[in-house]
């Protein structure tokens, strides 16, 4: 019997291996090679793109911020995210379902065309701007594009929807009949917030925070075109690199280190997550 | 048993959550319905409200929507073929080397798909430097591409509803005389049918969705639709982009009641096209 099922398992398993090896395999090695620019690479093996990422206060400087903005909005996702999954969690009528529909139709629409409604809300006669005007909070019209705090927001909305989904499956894991246990024996809903909710939710935060973190790392749509080519992050780099200035090894090394630190990310979560399995403070 | 403190606090932080969620959508929608005259103005709320930028697509965006539908449709197919046995696979047999078998199969999900994009290109470029042939800004090309970042999608799923597999099914079903195959059409497939579809559901809405990837692969006249608006979006554009942009997000949402009737919502989130991440 058992064989049978493994034979099942062998063709899928070479043709994905040969996609996944073929395809790092060819990058990784290129990113070994001097660029000589206009495609054209050296013959020999050498670490001079990495010298050079890891000298060139350009590249250092971009690494920073695509740690910094992915990290700001890792933790504002969470914080838009959370209340959404837990009312969800806790309804009990079929309105949850929709609530959640909603979520899931929007992790369906490309990017790109939520991208086109922040333009349109955040331009200059947008909503924002003019009641922000109105207000008399700001003398002139504000741009997102361009600042990191309108990366921030692209990334926020390329992850916020998948955080629902995932905070959701964390707070079913915590059974409501805790938090009437806690009340009867008197706690206070801050408190029950405070001592129950709060701490057996928080290894399923940090674990959904370091992939939120790890896809925002990774985000390059939303980063591009709220970034107008004067916030730059490693995933905009790359492209560039190859589109406009043709220099394959090179973006193909920093390609390599946004993998590297996005593997690193991954495996430290991962063992976070046996970590606090161990601890019985997992429940899934 | 919560206050009212308590639901107004949580009732305001929802709110706010959803529209910063939904906002971006129902304002391309709302804008598409421009009726002024100046092809420039984007206006939120719109004038005089029209569907004039309806009949004013460009049949550029056409072709970049029907090479998407395409691409995303044949993709998930392979993608299933890949994925179904693996997952029976995977599920059904004992080794120890599982969990490296289960990294290979979600690998794609954990690379950047710029990394994915950029690593694509220059395998095809190899391909095409050894035999000729030139991969990049072809169907089989972004086909390959966008099959490596589907499969996981429906592995996933498919491993979940496989998890949970009643095996008793089974052996009525072989107890019953009904031989290996027939067992695998009659009962097997039809068990684990709700996992692909939503697997099948997500697989193809990020296909048809990416960018990064896509990006790599395009050519002149060969680009997919969100390839064309992020072009569009990096020089001028005008209300017709709305227009097309609108008529997506309605094909999203259409989608989503189709699964709704065929496996139902909560399959849908229940099997996990989010945790497949």
């Amino acid at each position: 019997m058992e064989n049978r099922w493994f034979a099942y398992l062998i063709p899928p398993f070479i043709v994905t291996l040969l996609l996944v090896a073929g395809s790092q395999f060819v990058f990784i090695q290129n990113s070994f090679y001097q660029d000589l620019g206009l495609g054209r690479t050296g013959t020999d093996l050498t670490l001079v793109n990495y010298i050079k990422f890891f000298t060139d206060s350009f590249y250092l400087k971009t690494f920073w911020i695509t740690i910094k903005v992915s990290a700001i909005a890792a933790l504002l996702t969470l914080f838009l995210g959370f209340p959404i999954a837990y009312v969800v969690a806790r309804m009990k009528s079929r309105l949850a379902m929709f609530l959640l529909a909603g979520i899931v139709v929007s992790t369906f629409v490309t990017i790109v065309i939520k991208v086109f409604g922040l333009i349109i809300i955040f331009s200059a006669d947008g909503v924002i701007n003019k009641t922000l005007l109105n207000l008399g909070l700001i003398e002139r019209a504000y741009s997102i594009i361009g600042t990191q705090e309108g990366v921030v927001i692209g990334l926020m909305h390329f992850t916020i929807g998948f955080s629902v989904l995932l905070l959701y499956s964390v707070v079913v894991t915590v059974p409501p009949s805790l938090e009437y246990a806690a009340q009867i024996h008197g706690a206070s809903r801050l408190r029950v917030y405070q001592r129950v909710i709060i701490p057996l939710c928080a290894p399923g935060f940090v674990v959904g925070g370091l992939m939120i973190f790890n896809m925002c790392m990774g985000a390059f749509t939303s980063a591009a075109l709220l970034g107008g080519g004067r916030v730059l992050t490693l995933p905009v780099l790359v492209q560039r690199t190859v589109m406009m200035e043709v220099k394959y090894s090179t973006a193909a090394s920093i390609a390599f280190v946004l993998l590297v630190s996005v593997i690193l990310i991954n495996l430290f979560s991962l063992i976070a997550i046996r970590r606090l399995r161990s601890a019985r403070l997992v429940v899934a | 048993m919560q206050t009212w403190t308590e639901k107004i606090i949580l009732f305001i932080w929802c709110g706010f959550s959803y529209v910063f969620l939904l906002s971006p959508m129902v304002v391309v929608m709302g804008a598409s319905l421009h009726g002024g005259e100046f092809s420039a103005a984007i206006k939120f709320p719109p004038d005089e409200p029209s569907f004039q930028w309806y009949s004013k697509i460009p049949s550029e965006q056409f072709e970049a929507l029907a090479l998407s539908l395409l691409v995303a449709a044949v993709a998930t197919f392979i993608a299933a073929l890949i994925a179904i046995p693996a997952a029976l696979g995977l599920v059904r047999s004992n080794f120890k080397a599982k969990f490296a078998i289960t990294s290979v199969f979600r690998a794609p999900l954990q690379i950047p798909a710029i990394v994915s994009g950029i690593a694509f290109l220059q395998l095809y470029y190899l391909i095409f430097d050894t035999s000729g042939l030139m991969l990049a800004g072809t169907i089989p090309g972004m086909l390959l591409g966008h099959v490596f970042i589907a499969t996981p999608f429906l592995f996933g799923t498919i491993v979940a509803v496989l998890q949970r597999f009643d095996y008793r099914l089974e052996e009525a079903s072989y107890s019953l005389g009904a031989g290996r195959w027939r067992t695998l059409y009659r009962v097997t497939l039809p068990t684990i049918m709700p996992g692909i579809y939503s697997g099948g559901l997500y697989a193809f809405m990020v296909s048809f969705a990416d960018v990064p990837m896509s990006i790599f692969l395009t050519a002149p006249g060969f680009v997919t639709y969100p390839v064309e608006l992020f072009y569009a979006m990096e020089n001028d554009f005008d209300p017709s982009i709305l227009a097309s942009s609108s008529i997506v997000i309605v094909f999203c949402l259409a989608m989503l009641l189709v699964v709704q009737k065929v496996v139902g919502l909560e399959t849908l989130l229940r099997s996990g096209g989010g945790s497949a991440r």
